[in-house]
């Protein structure tokens, strides 16, 4: 038996801004452990990201989640994390925030706490139960299709 | 040129509402002066084509900088119920950036993405990288909408305008001072 927020999340997956976003190749589901679903998402290099997203509580609580390794099944080694110049990626994808856990960003439920000024100062990137998983990858690949966006140090195996 | 009713006047009448009928966007003011003469006013040619459709359920209004046939509201519901395919759905955009506006009619299907490529790099110029510091902001509200929306998910009625400032987007403050 699957509970309220897993049938929230699959039928947010199953609708047409999802699957636009997979049909465009910006990211694609590939697996669903609940309350862990892992999604790729592309960079403008070509490289793919797994993000292991925990959508406990979805839609009304966020998700929080990261780069991932399947070959693992642990965090992505930080060497193999997206870099930025300018900070912009950097900035979200910080190795030094949550053992990298989660992403720093206002929508990742993880990130969000003690964060209240974010309502002010970012408040587009404040958690919209309505747009659901789709925003939190919008943002993830909008950074690794940015200018700052910057290959990891370690090339991929 | 003045208006007076002579068989010149009364072409030139027939002839921008015959543009304006045929055209999918907004007709602008240089492009029905191609049509009747730089000497011509289009305001009388206009008052006058308004004047003749008082009684008739379309009017001619401006719009995204030009002039264009509309359904008037009150019969909106008509047509809605008749399910009558209708000509146009498409959306007059504008979008403002550093006090310059931009105007351009879109198709409901076009993507909140592919305005932003047109307005930024085309019209006012930035590079793809400058274009992607920037995100479209519906005027007047905080709302962003995803580069992957549709146009016509955002608009409400089959013909209408829509207004976005093209801005900086935020970045994540924290990683350089530590975190919270």
């Amino acid at each position: 038996m699957i509970g309220p927020d897993q049938r929230a999340f699959e039928a947010d997956v199953a609708k047409a801004t999802f699957r636009l976003g997979q049909a465009e190749g910006r990211w694609r589901l590939i697996a669903v452990t609940w309350p862990f679903a892992f999604i790729v998402v592309n960079a403008k290099d070509g490289r793919e990201y797994v993000l292991r997203l925990n959508c406990a509580g979805y839609p009304q609580s966020p998700p929080t989640g990261g780069p991932w390794d399947m070959s693992t099944n642990q965090v992505l080694a930080f060497d193999l994390w997206p870099r930025g110049q300018s900070g912009r990626v950097s900035a979200v994808f910080r190795t030094d925030w949550k053992s990298g856990t989660a992403l720093y960003l206002p929508c990742d439920r993880e990130s969000f706490v003690g964060h209240d000024n974010w309502r002010s100062e970012m408040p587009s990137k404040i958690w919209r139960p309505a747009d659901g998983i789709v925003q939190y990858l919008e943002l993830v690949h909008e950074l690794l299709h940015s200018r700052d966006y910057t290959p990891p140090l370690r090339p991929a195996a | 040129m003045r208006r007076g009713g002579g068989a010149r006047w009364r072409e030139w009448m027939l002839r921008v509402e015959a543009v304006i009928f045929a055209s999918a966007e907004p007709v602008t003011r240089d492009t029905l002066a191609r049509v009747v003469g730089k000497d011509c006013s289009i305001d009388l040619l206009i008052d006058d084509l308004q004047d003749e459709l008082r009684d008739r359920p379309y009017e001619l209004v401006s719009v995204a900088g030009g002039w264009q046939h509309r359904t008037r509201t009150r019969f909106a519901d008509t047509i809605r119920a008749s399910t009558a395919p209708t000509r146009s759905a498409a959306a007059a955009l504008t979008v403002t950036f550093n006090g310059e506006s931009v105007e351009r009619r879109f198709p409901p299907s076009a993507t909140v993405a592919r305005v932003k490529r047109w307005a930024a790099e085309k019209k006012f110029g930035m590079s793809e990288d400058e274009a992607g510091e920037h995100v479209l902001q519906i005027a007047s509200t905080h709302d962003r909408p995803a580069p992957g929306t549709h146009i016509g998910s955002l608009t409400e009625s089959k013909i209408c305008n829509l207004a976005f400032d093209l801005v900086p987007d935020e970045r994540v403050n924290g990683a350089a001072e530590g975190f919270a």
